[in-house]
């Protein structure tokens, strides 16, 4: 037998799912997801998820990108091609501006897509939650919690008692 | 909600304070240099009109995209906008001015007012004469009277239309407030453009920058935004907001002013990199003279103060949904907005030697007797509107989309 990913329930109702991830993130656990088919407002804290850490990816390339525009336009001006233009001196922060200005826009945007696509590991071809059975109404009306083996706190027996008694049905565990 | 408090000791708290910094204002006139005192009075009205103008585009903005979240604190900005007849009142002494003593307060008004160097008089100069059009008593009277026309006009459709809502609950209220929005929008964006350059960049009549309407937009709706924190927070400890407000719809509030700040560092950075790059003597003598003495630092201090600060420090997350720190820097900025004000207006002071006069005169003493006198007339007609309606429009068909407004991600 295949190693043990983790223990999935389902459950039939928004307010059965929401109170459910209250009692498993009071249990303390951390390796574990909520499954739904559209987004449900209070979720986030009811699972007691923090905040995206996208926004650290962002602001190192903003500041990439600021750092960028500056130092080749200063390296132009002053070492690779100096020329008088308008009387202006060799470098200015003043017209490196609105380029470096860009350059951060720019560099923040693919900051933040790269740092989100590194975070939330996407794309991905395979999801051991595939073998679940009925997991397919998952994209219709059922809501689902999968709580993983890799979590320190999970224990097969314990976690499927929690789920059980959070009002989950259908538990089984999955194969990875 | 707990029950409202009265406010009316408050509010005459404020009227005092107010009446106090006009007569101290008006007293400068004699014991000071009138025209410095006139144009602190310029500055002090200014800014709390570009208070009421934020406030008055923050509305519009909200009805003309059918916005959610801010149904909660528009009503505070409603009441904000009962200052603009009182502004108007405090208007009038400029206004009869030009009238009485033309050249007192703006100098292109008096056609005999010699240039520095021997180079005649406004009335000999052709760059007065270009502009003559455009820049003389009558239009100068007419513009203001209709600025101040459009800004009662509007403010006194929305708050009928919001207030009356209260009670009938009628959607065609919220319709009626979109048609204002869609007209009032370019009313309000030309009138504060001219105000601003009639007002402010009249003083420098030889200046050109297309930007300078725009300037003073970004800084009326900072400083609209800024109040807006101050009255959020003022009502959250006052008890009013416990159960009303929550992290998301403060997030979105400061969030915008957050927006704001970058709005305005890239309109006055523009403004000065044109004028720069440009390298036209009829433009760059207007920041060589704030090169000149201590106004170098009050221009680091903007740049500083009015960008990097509020900036920096509201990237981070928590500043912007936690009252506390959005409170302190909120009023940084409105502090900051006035010594924008002050760089714009107050180096048209000139000493014998056409320099300009330092910022660190007996002049800033005018700009704060002045600032609290408007501002404690403009608070106290505030209050005296808080007491008439309830704390949010309750009837309006966007409140519980408001009340219950939730961003994607946990607080």
């Amino acid at each position: 037998m295949n190693k043990n990913y983790g223990i999935i329930a389902a459950f039939d109702t928004v307010p059965s799912l929401y109170h459910a991830c209250e009692q498993v993130r009071d249990a303390g656990y951390s390796q574990w997801d909520a499954i739904t088919s559209f987004p449900i407002h209070g979720l986030d804290y009811a699972m007691g998820v923090r905040r995206s850490k996208v926004p650290r990816f962002s602001l190192a390339g903003g500041i990439t990108g600021f750092c960028t525009g500056m130092s080749f336009i200063a390296w132009l001006g002053w070492v690779e091609y100096p020329l008088v233009v308008g009387g202006k001196p060799m470098f200015s922060p003043m017209f490196a501006f609105p380029v470096s200005y860009e350059l951060t826009i720019l560099f923040t945007a693919f900051a933040t897509i790269g740092g989100m696509f590194f975070l939330n590991k996407l794309p991905m071809h395979y999801h051991p939650v595939m073998k679940a059975p009925q997991f397919v109404r998952a994209s219709d009306d059922r809501f689902y919690i999968v709580i993983e083996a890799n979590d320190p706190k999970f224990n097969a027996t314990a976690t499927r008692d929690l789920l059980a008694k959070a009002g989950g049905k259908d538990i089984v565990e999955l194969e990875e | 909600m707990s029950a409202p408090v009265s406010t009316a000791s408050l509010a005459n708290k404020f009227l005092g304070a107010g009446l106090a910094g006009l007569a101290v204002t008006a007293l400068g006139l004699f014991v000071s240099d009138a025209h410095g005192v006139a144009l602190s009075y310029v500055v002090g009205i200014t800014y709390w009109t570009a208070v009421a103008i934020g406030m008055l585009m923050l509305i519009l903005i909200h009805h003309i995209v059918d916005a959610g979240w801010s149904t909660v604190i528009r009503r505070q900005f409603e009441h904000g906008l009962s200052a603009f007849k009182w502004l108007f009142i405090l208007f009038i002494p400029l206004l009869v001015s030009v009238w009485l003593k033309p050249g007192f307060v703006w100098p292109w008004m008096d056609l005999g007012h010699a240039l520095h160097g021997g180079h005649g008089t406004v009335g000999e100069d052709i760059l007065y004469q270009k502009k003559a059009s455009f820049l003389n008593r009558n239009m100068f009277t007419g513009m203001t009277l209709a600025f101040f026309a459009g800004w009662v006009w509007l403010s006194a459709r929305l708050r009928k239309a919001s207030f009356t809502q209260d009670g009938d609950g009628a959607a065609k209220r919220t319709f009626m407030n979109r048609k204002t929005a869609a007209f009032g929008i370019p009313i309000n964006a030309l009138a504060l453009s001219f105000a601003a350059i009639y007002w402010m960049k009249s003083l420098e009549y030889h200046w050109f920058s297309t930007m300078y309407g725009v300037w003073f937009f970004a800084n009326c709706m900072r400083a609209a935004l800024a109040f807006g924190v101050v009255i959020t927070w003022w009502l959250y400890t006052r008890g009013d907001y416990k159960g009303v407000l929550n992290t998301n719809q403060l997030h979105c509030l400061v969030a915008l002013a957050y927006a704001f700040v970058v709005f305005w560092a890239y309109v006055t950075f523009s403004q000065y990199f044109l004028i720069w790059n440009a390298n036209v003597p009829e433009e760059t003598f207007w920041y060589n003279i704030r090169e000149h003495g201590d106004w170098l630092w009050v221009g680091m201090l903007l740049l500083f103060g009015h960008f990097f600060v509020p900036f920096l420090s509201w990237l981070s997350y928590r500043r912007k949904s936690t009252l506390k720190p959005a409170l302190v820097i909120s009023i940084w900025v409105a502090f900051i907005i006035l010594v924008d004000l002050c760089y714009n207006v107050l180096p048209a002071l000139k000493d014998a030697h056409d320099e300009p006069l330092p910022f660190l005169s007996i002049n800033l003493l005018w700009v704060l007797s002045s600032v609290i006198g408007v501002g404690g007339i403009c608070v106290w007609s505030y209050l005296k509107s808080f007491a008439t309606a309830k704390l949010i429009p309750i009837r309006d068909p966007r409140i519980v989309e408001s009340l219950t407004h939730h961003e994607a991600t946990a607080p």
